[in-house]
């Protein structure tokens, strides 16, 4: 019943199979569905009645915005799992998904760096998009950092399970008093194009990114979870067929 | 094409928005393989010394 | 240590009382109670480390007149910014003190092991700590503040802007240092595991203390700033209790 399935997750050379066989059936249309959305964001799309062309970088920042949070979400959801049913394979989800989230935490940052810009006459404003993907990026750190800090894989799973468990939490606090601190003050005019205002020729590229990055998260995930899983494996007896050349 | 990559004058900031979006996931892509590599050679060794345990 | 001896024992009888369901409930609440005396006792015999964070946060806020400008006109617009910071990060070098003690001579093993609710126990030695860094600190705070331009009328928002916030950063705070309990110079990441989840502290508290400072209403923030630390009493000791376990397994 569902309880077999959720066990099934719990089975680590399970898990690594499925993952093996399901890459593929992730990565390939991620590609194919970000190639597209590159030609529809940088070619096919119309040029914004304000921004000119430079609103096309709205193709990588949204996205990649949309990757750290929803990284996070994925790795504090399956920490939580990890340390409430004591599974392996939830916090070596967790731990596979924090570099990716990280990384693309940075990416937002640079590349929302890069689209104000033009438009500010800096490099930096202390927007309150771009403040909280900055403190994002150090909850990725602290993190990371807190993980490394451990020799024992299992203690470093269960203490940065609460941590990602606090962290989460914590996350709709931080950007709700961001936020309201943005508009004590006046800040300048935020950058976003609202969606109900976006025709689709510029909205359905956006769309099409964002679900092409969510599968790329997926197959990065997969790849990642194989090598997690298989550290926390000792010398079992399934890993001497798996890791076969 | 040259008005392509002249995006309407943003070029200095639009391609390298996305030259650093593409690097994220190449590195992404590049980690990822490196660290499963990394983690078979290290069963692998194990299995070696150790025989099975479980 | 001799004269850790001394208070320690008294615990032993009280702990080893085994009570029934409701004895249990009301001793979780006295253990807590007998923790929190400990606690203080064993801080006023090194008087000194008390002193610490007060004279780092006397420095840190020293250092932005030396580093701007002496001018009060200039100062009091950042005041509250200053204070906050100051007082943020000398909360932070107080928390390593919070369980380290404890942790290498075996005690907050005894606690966990005790059968008393360790969150409860944690809640009181995060309770002294306020009452031995942050309680201070928001009484010294206003001496900052008016160093730094504000004016006397501003004095009570700021201890209470300051107690408040303080609150809600020991609790936070013993969550980090929950976390790195077993890990070796802790310092920076300690630091880097508690500032981002004190940022909304910082937030509210400094625009609390920064509308006393210019004379207007503070309500506002400060109810923020009390719904925070609400928060964290009630799901900091939890958290921290199930990361000490974990270090301690």
């Amino acid at each position: 019943m569902a309880w077999t399935w959720f066990h099934r997750l719990a089975s680590p050379p399970h898990v690594y199979r499925v993952a093996r066989r399901l890459t593929p059936w992730l990565a390939w249309p991620a590609a194919v569905l970000i190639i597209a959305g590159l030609i529809g964001g940088l070619v096919l799309a119309p040029p914004d009645y304000q921004q000119g062309d430079g609103y096309r970088i709205i193709y990588v920042h949204a996205p990649s915005a949309w990757m750290s949070l929803l990284v996070y979400a994925t790795m504090a959801v399956a920490a939580g799992i990890g340390l409430i049913w004591r599974m392996k394979v939830a916090h070596a989800v967790a731990a596979a998904s924090a570099p990716i989230g990280a990384s693309f935490t940075f990416a937002a940052l640079v590349t929302g760096s890069l689209w104000g810009a033009p438009m500010w006459g800096t490099y930096w404003q202390w927007d309150p998009r771009l403040t909280s993907e900055l403190i994002l990026l150090f909850l990725y750190l602290g993190y990371m950092g807190l993980r490394s800090a451990f020799d024992d894989l299992q203690r470093a799973d269960r203490v940065s399970a609460v941590l990602a468990v606090v962290g989460v939490v914590n996350v709709p606090i931080i950007h709700y008093s961001v936020v309201w601190w943005n508009s004590l003050h006046q800040p300048p005019s935020l950058m976003y194009l609202g969606k109900p205002t976006m025709p689709p020729s510029m909205f359905v590229p956006l769309l099409v990114m964002l679900v092409g990055f969510t599968l790329f998260y997926g197959a990065l995930l997969l790849v990642r979870l194989r090598g997690e899983v298989l550290s926390r494996e000792r010398a079992a007896s399934w890993v001497r067929e798996a890791v076969r050349p | 094409m040259r008005a392509f990559l002249d995006m309407g004058g943003y070029w200095p900031y639009v391609w390298p928005a996305y030259a650093v979006t593409l690097a994220v996931m190449a590195l992404n892509i590049i980690w990822a393989r490196r660290l499963l590599e990394r983690s078979r050679k290290e069963a692998l060794r194990r299995l070696a010394i150790g025989g099975t345990e479980k | 240590m001799p004269d850790s001896g001394a208070v320690t024992s008294p615990l032993r009888p009280a702990f080893s009382t085994a009570g029934d369901a409701a004895g249990a409930a009301v001793s979780a609440v006295g253990a807590a109670r007998l923790v929190l005396a400990r606690d203080l006792k064993l801080a006023f015999r090194k008087r000194s480390q008390l002193v610490q964070p007060l004279a780092f946060f006397a420095i840190v806020t020293t250092l932005f007149p030396l580093g701007v400008s002496p001018e009060l006109p200039r100062l009091r617009p950042m005041a509250a910014g200053v204070l906050w910071a100051a007082a943020l990060l000398a909360s932070l070098l107080a928390l390593e003190l919070l369980f380290r003690d404890d942790a290498q001579d075996g005690t907050l093993e005894q606690y966990a092991l005790s059968g008393r609710s360790l969150t409860w126990l944690l809640a009181a030695k995060t309770a002294a700590h306020w009452l031995l860094t942050g309680l201070p600190l928001a009484l010294m705070a206003p001496l900052a503040g008016i160093a730094l331009g504000a004016p006397g009328a501003a004095v009570p928002g700021i201890v209470v802007s300051v107690a408040v916030g303080t609150v809600a950063l020991s609790l936070i705070g013993s969550i980090g240092a929950a976390l790195t309990l077993g890990v070796r110079r802790s310092g920076a990441l300690l630091s880097l595991l508690t500032l981002p989840l004190d940022i909304p502290v910082l937030i509210f508290g400094a625009r609390a203390t920064e509308l006393a400072i210019s004379g207007e209403a503070y309500g506002v923030p400060l109810q923020l700033l009390a719904a925070l630390a609400v928060l964290g009493l009630t799901l900091a000791p939890l958290a921290a209790a199930a990361a000490v376990r974990i270090n301690l397994e």
